[in-house]
This record gives structure tokens, C-alpha cells and sequence, in this order.
């Protein structure tokens, strides 16, 4: 039977009532049990706090109280790893980057639970209704096995955000045809064939200068292309670059094949080397901030919030502010869609991309009822009804009974274009040198970025670091 | 309890009992995380795992040393403290000049002249990179104002590292301000009217007479000046994160990526004791100069 939208909704207020009414039944011997979870501060885990005070009651009967411990993104990892290894036990739940899972497995802190899902239908029939992407992004160490670590908390993809008053423009269409003989894309189905050369006309269409011409309207400041993010930070290059490499057949260090898979020679392949020098190549029709390496993620939703570029890429979890008036001045005319593809020797536009979004786990020194409380938690953000609700207030779902459901796309304009993404999705490594990998190649990359050094040079440099770290670290013989 | 209480409270022991608390504090704050984080250097020890330490002698000493990269962070942060500390020293000393004389105001402009310094590191890193944004950064805006074309100055390593020196400066310049201005006005006036009647020129005047005085607070002002941008984390960290590549990251931010992004304590441990040492050097240095000082004198 298929299940709207509104049936879900229409059921989990009915499931959120009855909970209330068991829990006023409860026996006296019900405990209180705090789940602490340590959190990024965003919309995603906000909503999750509130929507938890108001819906949540555990199946035990005990009084379980979920209590998000909110951390500001840019010391998220210092604060989450500081409490790991300070040993102070602190969270039962702690959403992780799936990049860190390695290091807090292998550090004995995050928690496997093949057995638990083995021992609980329920929980076996959450995860099999969660997309297989996520799951083996999310879940799973090492990368790709059997081992489920994680559930989705917040999962994302990169959109397409753009002005539907420029490129739904008659004016501009026409200018554009006629210098690139091509459509300019105004709806989503138009965006669907949009490739990298696409991608690179667009940019350099809508580079303006003050007191050019734009939509018709006389512009008294620069105006910007396109942006996607080239920052130093974090992984502020690489989650873009690594789409460049995959969708241009080159790869990573593939961490499933160890310890025969090799940097050198796979890393800094021809095939790779050329991908990185396309992404390099579109830069030129971003803001100026991408010539000193800062032009992040935050830093190009900025930008385009302000109304200074046509067109960006970026995660659905910061792009989704586009629409929001009081942040946003292009609030009105902000449209999503897929963002370009690259034409493979078949013909076929290829879309692979760096996933994003975060899982939640569990941590090792909780006891079993504490375990199985922290799994009802799971099990109730993974319920039909709790995603729906979280899809209806701006976050993304990760079930597909969800995402699948009838109205879901149209929930909020991004949706479509996440659920046609994610079988696109691949991850970053998730072994514990991962930051070293990570912070040396974002390092190399800026260089490159910042024409220090060239593509060649960059990815030159990147696998012989690999090489020599993954060998040193027993990961490559 | 009375007893014990009139014991500890007797006046011969009320003087180590007053410097107890923050004896204590001390140690646990300071010492003991010391001693143990040089214990650490000496093992094989991530903070991010739950196997214990195994000992390592002195392999991540021997690791730092010959690392070319550490070396390479300590040349950038050699070259950022030497231009740093130089244009504080020209500024606050040019600064000090001009509020030991008496103007209108001058209380007013001094005031706001010490603010940079009273700001915290993040608001200041925060503030100089959007003061530096290419696209509405106020320093490209008033460069279009002439050239017409955005101006990226953290898109160079000159640049980059310029951006960095000025902010320190700016927050600073006002610290060796104040340390020169109290030699200054400590100076007396017949010293002067002395070397006026001597008909003494500007600049024998600032030799021989100004100089003297301000000569130990400017020594003062330079060490600690140096020993704080020798430890330059927070204005890097935010302004450039190291970039553009690797052109402004100074040993401390590299201390902060070993210790707490790739949590190898030890080695981190190792190297944070090798800028202990380089440290004390530095103080060494300034304690020989000031006894010589006082010798000559």
C-alpha cells in the first residue's frame, strides 16, 4: 500500500499521542535515564532536540530524557575528540563526520552493533529500509564491510542552488544562446543534462562588472558566476575535488582493497591529475575569495545569500537557507537541481559526488539497559513518521519508504534533487589517519589552488604523502 | 578541632598557609600537566585510543628534529616574529613618543589607541578577515577605488604573511606603548633642561637622556613580545588557517594540528618541549642583557 505524506504525518501525531498516554500509565519502578549526545548546533540536531521533547517516550517505560549536548561546527571534532580521550564518558549517542569513525572504533570509544541488530527485528528492518548509500557511508568499518557502526542522523548531498530571475530570464537566454549556442537552464529538468563545459559557460556568462547590464537592471557592484568550495579548511576542497576525480574514472586510495591498493600511481593518475585541473579551470568565474584559498562552504552560501552569484554548489543543510527571508535576499527567486555531471565515454552524464551529512552512534562504556535505550532513540529518529516530520521542517530523510513516499519532492525544492543523488554518493577514507590524509592534501590542493604549485605537482605530492603514511601505518604493502 | 584550628591559624605559619591555595592550584594547573606531558614525550601514546603508553626513549625527539617540516614552520614563524615584533617596537615606540607630550585630548586618544590590545585574539582574527575579504573586504573596496579590480592580499605568501603581521601589530603596538611611556615620563625634567642649557641636539638629547631610561622597558617589551608571537596560534588560525598552502602556518598552529586533529600526543608533547626550550633561550638572552646592564652600570 502506498503511503502519502500526509499519512505519515497523520500517523506519527498519533503515535506521538499514544506514547503520551502509555507514559501516564507508567509503573512506579520506571527510572530516569538521560541519553547524553553530543551534536553539531544546526537546524538538523536542533530540530531533533526539540521534536524529541515533544514526541519522544521511551518503549520501556522508562522516563528517558534525549539531552543534546549543542557544539558549534568549527570546534565540533576538537570537543568530541577531546571527551573521547579524556576518557570522561560522557555521551551515549555522538553524531561523528563518517571520515572520524575509524579513529574512535580503532580507539575503542564508538560501539558495533551487528549484534544488537541481529537480536532486534525492528532495528534489522530500520536499517534495511535506510538507504544502502548511507549505510555504507555512514556504518560501516572498515569501509564497505559487514560492520554497522551508525545509523543516518543528517544525511546530505551537494545541490545546485540558482536565481530563477536570471536563468529564467528571456534576456539572458537569449544572450546566452546566441554566445554558446546552448540552453541556459531554467527549470530542474533543464539542470538534468547540465555537464562540467555547461557549467564553465554559465560562469563566465554572468561575470559582470558594476555598471554592466544584469537581468536588466544596471548593477552598482560586481557580479559572480558560480562558486563551489575551494577552501583550505577542513574538507573545504577535497569534498568537491574528489567528485572532479571520480567522475573523470580516476580514484582515491581505496581503503577496501588494503593493502594492495596503492596511492602512487592511483592517486596522482593521469586520469586524476585531469579531473583536479577541470575543477581548477572553473575557479576563474568565482568570487576573487577563491584566489587566497578561503572560498568555503560557509563562504560561498554567503555570497550567495547576498545576492552576488548566480549559481552555486553546495550541501543541502547550508544551501537550504537560500530560501529563508530573513537570511537570504534571493529568498524569492532561489530555485535547486542537480549539479553538473561529467560525459563518460558512453555518453552518459556521470554524477558521482563526496557525500555529506553525518551518522549517529553509540559509545562502549554505557551498560545494557543504557545500550538499549540509546538504540530506542535510534530506532525512534528512524521511524517513518519521525523522518517525515524531520523532512517537513528542512532536514533530509534517510529511509526510503520515506524519500519514495508520494509529495515527499515536494516537501522542500531540494528533495528531488537528493533522492536522484544519492545512489551517486561515495565517502573519504575511513581509517584513523584520515586527518593526516585529509590536512595534507586539503594543504596540497590550496596550493594548487592558489597557483603555487600546479595540478600535476599537487596530486605528485599527495601520493607519495599517502604512499609513505598508509605504508608506515601498515594499510599498504 | 579548636586545637588544630589555632595551630594552623598561628602567626609563624600564616604566611605558608596564605600561599598554599595557589601553590596547589599551580601544581595541579600547571606542573602536573607539564611533568605528565613530558612523561608522554618519551612514549608511544595517541590520545585518541585507549591502549596504554609503551616507551619510546627518545625516538619522537629524534622524529621532531629531522622532521623538515617542523623546520619549515619555524622559519615562517621566525620570519612572522621578526617583522611582527619590529614594526611593534617602531609603532609603540613612535606611539609613546607622542603621548609623553601633552596635547588636547590626549587622554581620549590614548584610550582608544590601548583598545586593539584589550579585544580577544578571535575577534580580532575575525574582524582583519573580513577586513581582507576580496569581494566586500573594505581593504578591496578601497582598492577598486583606485585600480578598479578586487584585491586578494591572503592570495600571496608576502601578502599573507604581511596580513598577519599587521593585525599583531595592531593589536600590540599599544602593549610596547604603555611599557615605553612609563620609562618615559619617569625621566626627569633637569635632565633635559640640563642638556638644553647644554645646548644638546634632538637626537644627543634622545641618546643620552630619553634612551637610558626606556632602554630596560624596551627589552622588557621585546622579550615578551617575542615569547607571545613566537606562540601565535588564534590571529593565523582564523585569518589564513596556514594558507594560502602552507605559506603562514607557524609552529604553534602546526603543534595544534599534531596534538588535536592527528592526536599523536607524543610527538605533539615532544615538540611542544622543543618550543619550551627555544622559550627559555629567549628569556635567558634577555636576563644576561638586563644583568649586564646592571653591571655596566
Amino acid at each position: 500500500m502506498e503511503t502519502t505524506m500526509r499519512q505519515l504525518l497523520t500517523t506519527g501525531s498519533a503515535i506521538a499521542l499514544a506514547g503520551c498516554l502509555v507514559a501516564t500509565a507508567t509503573p512506579a519502578l520506571a527510572k530516569d535515564i538521560t541519553i547524553q549526545m553530543a551534536a553539531p548546533d544546526w537546524g538538523p540536531t536542533r530540530f531533533m532536540q526539540e521534536y524529541a521533547n515533544k514526541t519522544y517516550k521511551s518503549p520501556t517505560g522508562n522516563n528517558v530524557t534525549l539531552a543534546i549536548d549543542f557544539i558549534p561546527w568549527p570546534s565540533f571534532y576538537e570537543r568530541v575528540a577531546a571527551s573521547m580521550a579524556s576518557g570522561e564518558e560522557k555521551y551515549q549517542l555522538v553524531v561523528s563526520d563518517s571520515q572520524w569513525i575509524g579513529t574512535f572504533i580503532e580507539g575503542g570509544q564508538f560501539l558495533k552493533l551487528n549484534e544488537y541488530i541481529d537480536a532486534d527485528p525492528e532495528l534489522a528492518s530500520i536499517l534495511q529500509d535506510v538507504h544502502p548509500a548511507l549505510t555504507e557511508a555512514y556504518a560501516t568499518y572498515p569501509y564497505k564491510s559487514d560492520n554497522i557502526y551508525g545509523f543516518p542522523q543528517m544525511p546530505d548531498t551537494k545541490v545546485t542552488a540558482y536565481r530563477t530571475d536570471l536563468f529564467c530570464n528571456e534576456g539572458e537566454a537569449a544572450a546566452f544562446k546566441a554566445k554558446f549556442d546552448k540552453k541556459l537552464p531554467c527549470t530542474y529538468e533543464d539542470w538534468e543534462s547540465v555537464d562540467w563545459d555547461t557549467w564553465a559557460n554559465i560562469g563566465e556568462f554572468f561575470m559582470r562588472k558594476a555598471g554592466d547590464e544584469l537581468a536588466g537592471e544596471t548593477l552598482t557592484e560586481d557580479f559572480f558566476g558560480i562558486a563551489f568550495q575551494a577552501g583550505k579548511g577542513y574538507d573545504f576542497s577535497s569534498g568537491q575535488i574528489n567528485a572532479f576525480i571520480w567522475q573523470n574514472g580516476a580514484s582515491i586510495w581505496d581503503e577496501s582493497d588494503q593493502p594492495n591498493a596503492q596511492a602512487v600511481g592511483v592517486v596522482n593518475s593521469d586520469k586524476a591529475v585531469e579531473g583536479f585541473q577541470n575543477y581548477l579551470d572553473l575557479l576563474q568565474y568565482s568570487p576573487p575569495v577563491w584566489k587566497t584559498g578561503q572560498m568555503d562552504i560557509f563562504q560561498i552560501n554567503d555570497l550567495y545569500l547576498q545576492g552576488k552569484i548566480a549559481a552555486i554548489i553546495n550541501w543541502n543543510a547550508l544551501t537550504a537557507a537560500a530560501i529563508d527571508p530573513d537570511v537570504s535576499t534571493v529568498s524569492d527567486k532561489t530555485a535547486y537541481a542537480l549539479p553538473p555531471g561529467t560525459v563518460d565515454e558512453n555518453g552518459d552524464l556521470v554524477r558521482w559526488d563526496n557525500i555529506g551529512g553525518q551518522p549517529f552512534v553509540l559509545t562502549t562504556w554505557n551498560s545494557d539497559e543504557v545500550v538499549q535505550e540509546a538504540l530506542n532513540v535510534v530506532k525512534w529518529w528512524l521511524t517513518e513518521d519521525t523522518q517525515a516530520a524531520f523532512a517537513f521542517n528542512g532536514g533530509t530523510a534517510a529511509l526510503q519508504s520515506v524519500m519514495n513516499a508520494p509529495g515527499y519532492n515536494e516537501f522542500k525544492p531540494w528533495n528531488r534533487a537528493h533522492v536522484e543523488l544519492l545512489p551517486w554518493q561515495r565517502d573519504f577514507w575511513h581509517v584513523p589517519e584520515f586527518f593526516e590524509l585529509l590536512t595534507q592534501q586539503q594543504e596540497e590542493f590550496d596550493k594548487a589552488i592558489t597557483g603555487q604549485k600546479t595540478a600535476k605537482e599537487a596530486m605528485d605530492s599527495i601520493a607519495e604523502f599517502q604512499q609513505e603514511l598508509l605504508t608506515e601505518a601498515g594499510r599498504i604493502e | 578541632m579548636t586545637n588544630f584550628l589555632q595551630w594552623l591559624m598561628d602567626p609563624k605559619r600564616r604566611g605558608a598557609l596564605l600561599v598554599t591555595p595557589a601553590i596547589v592550584l599551580l601544581f595541579v594547573m600547571n606542573i602536573f600537566p607539564l611533568m605528565w606531558s613530558f612523561g608522554l614525550s618519551f612514549f608511544h601514546y595517541k590520545a585518541s585510543s585507549m591502549k596504554p603508553p609503551r616507551f619510546a626513549g627518545l625516538y619522537y625527539y629524534e622524529k621532531v628534529l629531522s622532521d623538515p617540516v617542523v623546520w619549515e614552520r619555524f622559519q615562517t614563524t621566525a620570519v612572522i616574529v621578526t617583522a611582527s615584533v619590529l614594526m611593534q617596537m617602531v609603532i609603540g615606540f613612535g606611539l609613546a613618543l607622542l603621548f609623553a607630550k601633552k596635547f588636547p585630548l590626549r587622554r581620549e586618544i590614548m584610550m582608544l589607541v590601548l583598545t586593539p590590545m584589550m579585544l580577544s585574539f578571535v575577534a580580532v582574527g575575525v574582524f582583519f578577515k573580513l577586513f581582507y575579504e576580496p569581494t566586500f573586504g573594505l581593504l578591496s573596496q578601497a582598492m577598486m577605488y583606485f585600480t578598479g579590480e578586487p584585491f586578494g592580499l591572503l592570495a600571496t605568501q608576502a601578502g599573507a604573511i604581511f596580513g598577519i603581521v599587521f593585525a599583531d601589530a595592531w593589536m600590540w603596538s599599544p602593549f610596547v606603548m604603555l611599557l615605553v611611556l612609563a620609562g618615559l615620563v619617569s625621566v626627569p625634567d633637569y635632565l633635559y633642561e640640563a642638556a638644553e642649557v647644554d645646548r644638546a641636539t634632538p637626537w644627543q638629547r634622545f641618546k643620552t637622556v630619553t634612551f637610558p631610561y626606556v632602554k630596560g622597558l624596551l627589552l622588557l617589551a621585546l622579550l615578551f613580545r617575542t615569547i607571545e608571537t613566537f606562540k601565535l596560534f588564534d590571529v593565523v588560525y582564523i585569518i589564513t588557517n596556514g594558507g594560502p598552502g602552507t605559506s603562514t602556518e607557524t609552529i604553534a598552529v602546526y603543534v595544534y594540528r599534531v596534538a588535536f586533529q592527528f592526536f599523536k600526543t607524543s610527538q605533539s608533547s615532544a615538540l611542544s618541549y622543543i618550543l619550551l626550550f627555544v622559550v627559555i633561550v629567549l628569556t635567558n638572552l634577555y636576563l644576561y642583557f638586563v644583568n649586564r646592564r646592571e653591571r655596566e652600570a
